[in-house]
């Protein structure tokens, strides 16, 4: 595990160097993003090569004589430090030019600094070993992320969502800790591998406390609310690691738990797949009601990390129902969703930072036809938006074919299986039915059609490293999903590095699959490319009149003839208002000649509404009645420490 | 047989007596400086095999405690032309008082716990119980801040003297995060006095009971 440690001190120096170099900014800016990108470059590396000859590497340090840190790599550990680095290393070079006019020096330094650290723990977490090693990062994890989300802290709402963020991780982090607790009663060792000796009743306990714990992190519905206040409130390359990459160490945890836990039974599947297929589908839907550019990408992560969900519930359901071929496309599926997830939502979210650098707006609504100024921003765009709706031959489309084949394998077995495969596969369809009513009212309304508002008027796409990162992105979207066998046996090794309870069965089938998807592919462009070279045959050497989309032929059309993100969604929502009511505010229209008018909707999140009401309210009115405490002489307070104090002393 | 040791700690004992009477601030800054020099040197008497590196930890707390942290206060308070009494809540032969009844409690309880491998010295925990409980006892009662941070030096001698001798086994670990947890509470402190002091104009905490919502 040499290698892993220098890329981790290599990309820890970097975030260090920014923070010593302050004064001279521009310098110092170019060593971090240059030790952070050789850090995740060499990790990369190393990743791949672990993956690739699949050993278990481990290292360990005694500091402590009680605690002590120890690491582990294997095939699902390799996995994710392959996303992890990929990304990270993409958003490292993004941010170099996204970060170039931030106006406080300081404030870029402490962001690189955090970031630096994000990385490393999240890094060394897939790697943890033991509980204590893996809370320790998991913490420095929560926390770094944290300080990047309210990098914007002069703004209220910033703050707002930091907080949010920062209660949602630590109650997430108190139910791991309640979840290794009861390991900890069991065992008497903070080891993983005891984890499989415990009773069963107290293993399923296990498993739904860190299930809500990961979850929370994940972004699990409804424990998302954070997701979309935190994504929007960072920069966007922070947003696009936070939602490509860290959220799935929620779903890595929730993965080794499931195997370290090493119990077999129908109820965690169940478990997952509900999960996955309320937060999918609720977070599709309240993705389309919102106006914010990036809080809608946070609740398309939702809706992303249920579909992933969908596939691990499958998966489980294969293991437990002794269908090992159910359960190895379930998991790989899920896993391969994980690395596709992470590369077109970072994809997305730089695109959506590339808007919102040079337009200074996040509003939908407030945008139009860009993709005549951004070309690469539009088209990178469009690319991940067709990748996220799952539609061949992009890379989303590959993981969701093997969910749907691992659920239909469900579909022959017994009543309890087939109804959760179907339930999956329908789900499945739906949402990805709605994800495309979503992209193509972001497209629609942000990159097509003619500009709204002044802001989206004189735009322009500069900064060489963003358009660069986002074309690798987009470039690994289109290649993956046309030669997914490139990529598919990082998830396999994964899987297999599971050692779940089934015997190891021949991958040739999936192999057989990624084939045909590359022939589909291959049908397809040959199809579409001719059709391209034909159009360009006949209209070669005619003039071509352009005019304002939606011009529809009136001589004084006007923007405000185009269809609106709301107007277009609203069809859709009025369908789903008993999960996400609308509130909407426009006054009522009279006379032929209406004066000025607006119209304002919001739609609310169901969770965030009754959290407040179940949970937020009672806990406010409870510590309502304790403000009497605060008196506010510091004395007093010393006082109430020395009564702690005491009261510790008797007690313990 | 009276213990080298002891003789230290009463003069540890007899600066608790004193830290309870002051009223002017600079006496307590000298009483404490002088209480962090005996507390520190208490390890060179106290038995331990000393090695090299634990002479240089010793002699760098003794310095940290005795001389910078206390001339550090008195600039401070100097320069910022603070308020030389320490205000106290509850009077000074009330307090005396109290300090009295503190060692008398601190040895009858530390008669009752009695630890074996510190039993040879007499007055060692309840000295080590004495101090923690004056230096709260400073936090509580005096409005003057920077009378508060002297009880917090004070406690944190306390617990650096419980510390050095209980564990003997990592010393200097201990030693050494005790000193780095004063020099940082030290500085948290000095940036909340300074701002205390420009918001009000003086160090009286008794001000801050206007920022109560």
């Amino acid at each position: 595990m040499g290698q892993f440690f220098i890329s981790i001190l290599i990309i820890l120096f970097g975030g260090f160097f920014s923070l010593i170099l302050v004064r001279k900014a521009k310098f110092a800016k170019i060593i971090t993003v240059f030790l952070l990108s050789i850090g995740c470059l060499s990790g990369l590396m190393d990743a791949v090569l672990n993956l690739i000859q699949p050993g278990i590497a481990g290292a360990s340090f005694k500091y402590l004589n009680v605690f002590f840190l120890a690491f582990r790599m294997d095939g699902l550990s390799g996995f994710f430090l392959v996303v992890i680095f990929a990304v990270c290393l993409l958003a490292t070079l993004y941010s170099f030019h996204y970060m170039e006019h931030s106006g406080n020096d300081v404030r870029t330094a402490v962001n690189y600094f955090f970031f630096s650290i994000l990385i490393a723990s999240m890094a060394l977490v897939v790697t943890a070993a033991n509980m204590i090693t893996f809370m320790l990062f998991w913490e420095i994890m929560s926390l770094s992320s944290f300080f990047l989300v309210i990098y914007k802290h002069h703004k209220a709402e910033s703050r707002k969502a930091g907080y949010l963020y920062f209660v949602f991780s630590h109650v997430g982090a108190m139910f791991i800790f309640v979840a290794f607790g009861i390991v900890y009663g069991y065992t008497g060792s903070f080891g993983f591998d005891a984890m499989g000796s415990l009773p069963e009743t107290a293993k399923i306990l296990v498993f739904i406390f860190s299930f809500v714990g990961f979850g929370s992190k994940a972004g699990v519905f409804p424990f998302h609310v954070w997701l979309p206040h935190a994504h929007p409130a960072a920069p966007s390359h922070i947003s696009a690691v936070m939602s490509g990459v860290m959220i799935k160490i929620g779903i890595y945890g929730i993965i080794k738990m499931y195997v370290l836990l090493n119990f077999h039974t129908p109820i965690f599947g169940n478990i997952v797949i509900v999960a996955g297929v309320v937060s999918g589908i609720l977070g599709v839907v309240y993705a389309l009601g919102q106006h914010d550019l990036k809080r809608l990408l946070a609740y398309h992560s939702v809706e992303n990390i249920g579909i992933i969900l969908i596939g691990l519930g499958i998966g489980m359901i294969g293991v437990s129902s002794k269908n090992p071929l159910m359960a190895v496309l379930g998991f790989t599926g899920g896993l391969f969703h994980v690395l596709n997830h992470s590369i077109f939502k970072s994809l997305l979210f730089m695109g959506a930072g590339m808007v919102l650098h040079k337009t200074g707006t996040r509003s939908i609504d407030a945008l139009g036809g860009l993709i005549k100024k951004m070309k690469i921003t539009g088209i990178t765009f469009i690319i991940g938006s067709l990748a996220i709706c799952g539609l061949p031959p992009f890379n989303g489309f590959v993981g969701e074919f093997f969910i749907y084949i691992g659920g239909f394998k469900g579909i022959a077995l017994e009543n309890s299986v087939f109804a959760a495969s179907i339930f999956a596969i329908v789900s499945l369809a739906v949402i990805g039915g709605l994800a495309l009513a979503c992209f193509t009212k972001v497209v629609g309304v942000v990159f097509q059609g003619e500009p709204r508002t002044k802001a989206a008027v004189d735009v322009d796409e500069k900064g060489p490293t963003m358009l660069i990162s986002m074309s690798i992105l987009a470039g690994a979207c289109i290649l993956i999903g046309i030669f997914p066998q490139m990529i598919i046996w990082m998830p396999i090794k994964a899987v297999s590095a599971l050692g779940l309870g089934y015997n190891p069965i021949d991958f040739e089938s999936i192999l057989q699959m990624t084939a045909n998807i590359t022939l589909a592919a291959t049908i397809f462009l040959i199809t579409l490319l001719p059709v391209i070279a034909i159009r360009w045959f006949f209209y070669r050497g005619k003039i071509i009149r352009r005019s304002g989309t939606w011009g529809c032929g009136f001589t004084q059309p006007t923007v405000k003839m185009q269809y609106t993100g709301s107007s277009y969604a609203s069809f859709i929502l009025d369908f789903f208002r008993p999960v996400a009511p609308l509130d909407e505010d426009h006054p009522k229209i009279t006379g032929r000649f209406p004066l000025k008018t607006y119209y304002k909707s919001q739609v609310n999140d169901i969770a965030e509404l009754n959290m407040k009401r179940v949970v937020v309210n009672p806990v406010l009115f409870l510590f309502d009645k304790l403000r009497w405490i605060q008196q506010g002489d510091i004395h007093l307070y010393i006082g109430y420490i020395l009564l702690a104090i005491i009261l510790l002393l008797v007690f313990i | 047989m009276i213990h080298s040791v002891d003789t230290i700690l009463a003069l540890v004992l007899l600066s608790i007596l004193f830290s309870y009477g002051y009223s002017q601030l600079f006496r307590l800054i000298i009483v404490v400086g002088f209480q962090g020099i005996v507390v520190s040197i208490v390890p060179f008497f106290i038995g331990h095999d000393m090695t090299a590196g634990g002479i240089v930890f010793t002699i760098a707390t003794l310095l940290i405690r005795g001389i910078i942290i206390p001339m550090s206060i008195y600039i401070a308070m100097k320069k910022r032309a603070i308020q030389s009494k320490v205000a106290p809540i509850i009077g000074y032969q009330a307090s005396i008082l109290c300090g009295l009844g503190v060692i008398v409690a601190a040895t009858y309880i530390s008669r009752q716990l009695n630890i074996p491998s510190i039993s040879n010295y007499t007055l060692l925990f309840p000295t080590a119980i004495a101090l923690p409980v004056t230096g709260m006892f400073l936090l509580m009662t005096r409005r003057n801040a920077i009378a508060m941070v002297l009880g917090y030096i004070i406690m944190e001698n306390g617990i650096y003297l419980i510390g050095t001798t209980i564990s003997v086994r990592a010393l200097h670990i201990v030693e050494f995060g005790i000193l780095l947890d004063v020099l940082a509470g030290v500085m948290i402190m000095a940036t909340i006095l300074q701002t205390i002091e420009r918001t009000f104009d003086d160090v009286d905490t008794e001000n801050l009971r206007t920022l109560k919502e």
